[in-house]
């Protein structure tokens, strides 16, 4: 998923990192008693919009969380704070489907009853016209999602006559839909939760409705979106709720998104009582001053993500796998947390997997006592391993994107090259440039700073997407594993895991785990630390829940 | 007249035709911004992003690329946003402009009408105290930079002052349509005219007392001194007149270049979505078509309002109108 990073969004500030540290031990607050909350407009506010209204194809952290309470997919992941929203609970299906035939066919019955917001009924029919919008209108994980559905392969080749023959099968008077996949997976459910499985209306354009808002099912709608000003939300009137878990009445009337202006002024407006919420991170110099004048209006919780530091394989000298495992050892994650902010703001790790994730096991190779946690760089050992290899004095450029953290992390990689010997320089570009620049092999990036955001929950989306020989395009602007590593043994083990895990879940995830291990045992990339999200609300908004996958749960709140 | 229209006609076509394919240029050479797979999305399949190379039309050469993109912005009119699809850009651009007209004509009528102030007063008080002091307080606002003073601005009217009698009725950043309400336009556009004007005031002011001052040594004012005109008469009908002519022409370079986007960091800093934020975060996204449109736009703003001014010039100076 597309994190939304503007520049400057996150600075250094010893202060507001020992202030926040206080904070961290802070829970959602409840503003009032649980009582009639029902009512009110909701105001938020962002520096920009994030382009289409389409679910099927719009690809970003800041709209998903929308989509939340604006479309239904036949599973979602439940909508409450804390570790239960990783769950997968049936939502336009009544119950979670039959799956037989070897993992590989999915049987759901739809509920009844169910109407879009334009007062038609939500049949199979409309999903089976959904499905094949997915490919149609060329969405974005049309090629990594949804290619193991049966007939997805001609509708890759050939989008616009996409029919999923024997994919998809509806019965309209029974209500059922099964999907048939060509392999077992897994993790189909999860990405049948994502909003680009949502179902629409069967009519639906079947090309990019941009921002004509398409009608969905859930307790909201889009009454108006201009990308370049604002969006109004207004309950749905055909909305009625059919499961707290997976599509909750909303408390609020109405939700005005606004666009436009800065990080500053939307913390101003927050504290003025003119905003409730931003979707931008506060300025870490505001932040420092909020966490003591308005400690109860700041909420953190942790993200499903990494900043990582990339290393090309097939470069010099990153095609050495001792200067790889080098640079591992000689970064202080310390001093790299500080760079974002402090502890309050981000944690340091020395794998890929993040912390709770699953898959996830403590373990950490490089560090002067290796063992399940980081505690110091081991710049002897760096300097060793860099002496064998026999690469001192290789000039290394640093890529990061023009915003003040990863900058900062940039200057800081370049003094601990230039202290293993490395001819070192930093090179700032754009933020949107750089994240495809960095991808493409003809531009030959040796080292660069990036960010990951997990679609949903299981390690293949970090593991197998970020490394696997899958996501490696030489040539392509499009080439997420930016490493550019591709090990058959590691891959085969990575598609083994996969395939366990249609079976055993819990075997799988141990799998995953040593797979993490060997992936940092190559030494791809440099994790760095796992970030922490910041949401800044006005005083009279209540119930605050944190969902890993959609953040903050929009309709779960109440300003009244 | 006619021909001298028509040639100046002719020369903006050129002007724009030649930008318009720099632009476009310079968008393919840049390394990581293939449209397709900034299209297609992060992690997308090789297939997905042929397919959306091939229905956008990248797939062409990269001169019927151009003639399609002209074609659709200026005579089908249904040119579209690469980023947010769907988003016309023509009228997008057309619903930005009134925000950024009303906010830099606002403020050219304050910075000409207190330039002009500044300039005429310090140039009649040269070297005492009045004029130190305005010259002083104009080196300073040239050297503020207008973000900076935006920031501040709204630092105290919006947070810390915002509570207080003084600045309680200034309402939240945004701009709200003159159709809407008059009043509340002109409220919510007093400190952003202001603090685009402030830097204008200063170097307006400056470059206009150093003119009259100039111009002082001219015979022709010698010769109306002589004559017995009143010192008032001469400074305003006879130095300023002439010290006037280069600040229209910046002024007309100024005002196009505004207009036409250049008041970004006053847009962004009050909340204000013009033209100038439009470019500025299509350029952050690498949006061709609304980076086309919007150089586009700006060109023809500067180009239109150096004619006007070159008109103007010739209305104030009648050395001009003799050929």
């Amino acid at each position: 998923m597309i994190p939304k990073l503007s520049p400057e969004r996150v600075a250094r500030r010893a202060a507001t990192a020992l202030a926040l540290a206080a904070l961290a031990g802070f829970g959602p607050t409840l503003a009032q008693a649980e009582g009639d909350h029902r009512g009110g407009t909701l105001r938020l506010v962002s520096v920009s919009s994030q382009g289409t209204l389409d679910p099927h194809i719009n690809y970003t952290s800041q709209f998903w969380q929308l989509y939340a309470f604006l479309y239904d997919g036949l599973v979602g992941f439940k909508k409450v704070g804390g570790a239960d929203s990783k769950e997968v609970v049936p939502d336009l299906a009544e119950a979670m489907p039959v799956i037989s035939n070897d993992g590989k066919t999915y049987t759901f019955t739809l509920r009844k009853g169910i109407k879009f917001s334009d007062g038609s009924d939500m049949t199979a029919t409309d999903v089976l016209a959904s499905f094949q919008r997915i490919f149609k209108v060329l969405g974005p994980t049309a090629g990594t999602f949804y290619n193991g559905i049966v007939g997805a392969d001609t509708c890759l080749a050939e989008p616009a006559g996409c029919t999923l023959d024997g994919g998809v099968i509806i019965d309209e008077a029974a209500g059922t839909v099964t999907i048939n996949l060509t392999a077992a997976d897994p993790e189909f459910l999860f990405k049948l939760s994502a909003p680009h499985a949502s179902i629409l209306p069967s009519e639906t354009t079947p090309k990019d409705n941009g921002n004509e808002p398409i009608p969905g099912t859930g307790a909201y709608m889009v009454k108006s979106y201009d990308a370049n000003n604002s969006m109004v939300i207004v309950r749905n009137p055909a909305f009625k709720e059919w499961s707290k878990d997976a599509q909750p009445d909303g408390y609020v009337d109405e939700i005005d998104y606004t666009f436009g202006g800065t990080e500053e002024a939307a913390v101003n407006a927050i504290m003025n009582g003119q905003a409730d919420w931003m979707f931008d991170t506060p300025p870490a110099d505001r932040l420092a001053e909020l966490s003591t004048t308005a400690p109860d209006q700041i909420h953190l919780s942790p993200l499903a993500a990494w900043w990582y530091a990339p290393m090309n394989v097939n470069l010099a000298p990153f095609d050495d796998v001792r200067v790889r495992q080098a640079l591992n050892y000689a970064i202080d994650r310390d001093a790299l947390v500080s760079l974002f902010g402090g502890p309050a703001l981000a944690q340091p790790v020395c794998q890929v997997l993040p912390p709770e994730f699953p898959g996830h096991e403590d373990q950490c190779i490089y560090t002067q006592d290796p063992g399940t946690s980081w505690s110091a760089p081991d710049m002897e050992k760096a300097q060793a391993l860099v002496d064998e290899s026999g690469t001192k004095g290789a000039k290394i450029t640093v890529v990061t994107e023009d915003n003040a953290a990863s900058r900062g992390i940039g200057t800081y990689l370049q003094s601990v090259l230039s202290d293993l010997g490395y001819d070192a320089a930093v090179q700032t570009i754009s933020g949107d440039i750089q994240f495809t620049y960095i991808q493409n092999t003809n531009n030959k990036v040796q080292l660069s700073i990036s960010q990951w955001y997990a679609d949903y929950p299981a390690a293949s989306n970090f593991l197998n997407v970020l490394f696997g020989c899958d996501s490696f395009h030489p040539g392509s602007d499009a080439s997420i594993n930016i490493s550019g590593m591709c090990d058959q043994e590691i891959d085969a083990r990575m598609k083994a895991a996969i395939a366990l895990g249609a079976t055993d879940q819990a075997a799988a995830d141990k799998d995953w785990a040593k797979i993490d291990a060997a992936v940092m045992e190559k030494s791809p990339a440099l994790p760095l630390f796992t970030p922490q999200q910041v949401d800044l609300l006005s005083t009279r908004v209540g119930n605050y829940q944190f969902s890993s996958l959609h953040h903050w749960l929009i309709a779960n709140a109440w300003v009244q | 007249m006619l021909a001298a229209m028509l040639s100046r006609l002719a020369r903006m076509v050129v002007v724009m035709l030649g930008i318009s394919i720099l632009t476009f240029l310079i968008f393919f050479a840049t390394p990581g911004a293939d449209p397709a797979a900034r299209i297609a999305g992060r992690n997308a399949a090789p297939e997905t992003v042929a397919a959306v190379r091939h229905d956008f039309g990248l797939d062409q050469p990269i001169w019927v690329q151009y003639g399609a993109m002209m074609r659709k912005m200026f005579i089908t009119g249904d040119l579209t946003s690469f980023v947010n699809r769907g988003e016309k850009i023509v009228p997008t651009l057309r619903a930005a402009a009134p925000v950024t007209l009303s906010l830099v004509a606002g403020a050219a009528v304050l910075w000409m009408a207190l330039g002009a102030l500044t300039g005429i007063l310090a140039a009649a008080t040269r070297g005492r105290w009045p004029d130190k002091m305005l010259m002083g307080l104009s080196m300073m606002a040239v050297a503020m930079p207008v973000f900076w003073v935006g920031e501040m601005v709204n630092l105290i009217t919006q947070s810390r002052l915002h509570n207080t009698w003084a600045f309680s009725w200034v309402p939240p950043l945004g701009y709200v349509p003159f159709t809407e309400s008059p009043l509340r336009w002109a409220l919510a556009l007093v400190f952003p005219w202001l603090t685009l004007a402030f830097l204008y005031i200063g170097l307006y002011g400056r470059m206009l007392r150093t003119g009259i001052i100039e111009t002082y040594q001219e015979d022709y004012i010698r010769t109306a001194r002589a004559k017995g005109l009143t010192a008032r008469r001469v400074l305003l009908k006879h130095a300023t007149r002439s010290a006037i002519i280069p600040v229209v022409i910046m002024f007309g370079m100024d005002f196009g270049v505004l207009v036409g986007g250049a008041a970004v960091l006053t847009e962004v800093v009050f909340g204000l979505n013009g033209v100038g934020r439009l470019t500025y975060q299509a350029l952050k996204v690498l949006d061709l078509p609304m980076i086309m449109a919007s150089v586009l736009y700006a060109s023809f703003f500067v180009v239109l309002a150096n004619a006007i001014v070159d008109l103007l010039c010739i209305l104030i100076d009648p050395r001009m109108r003799r050929k």
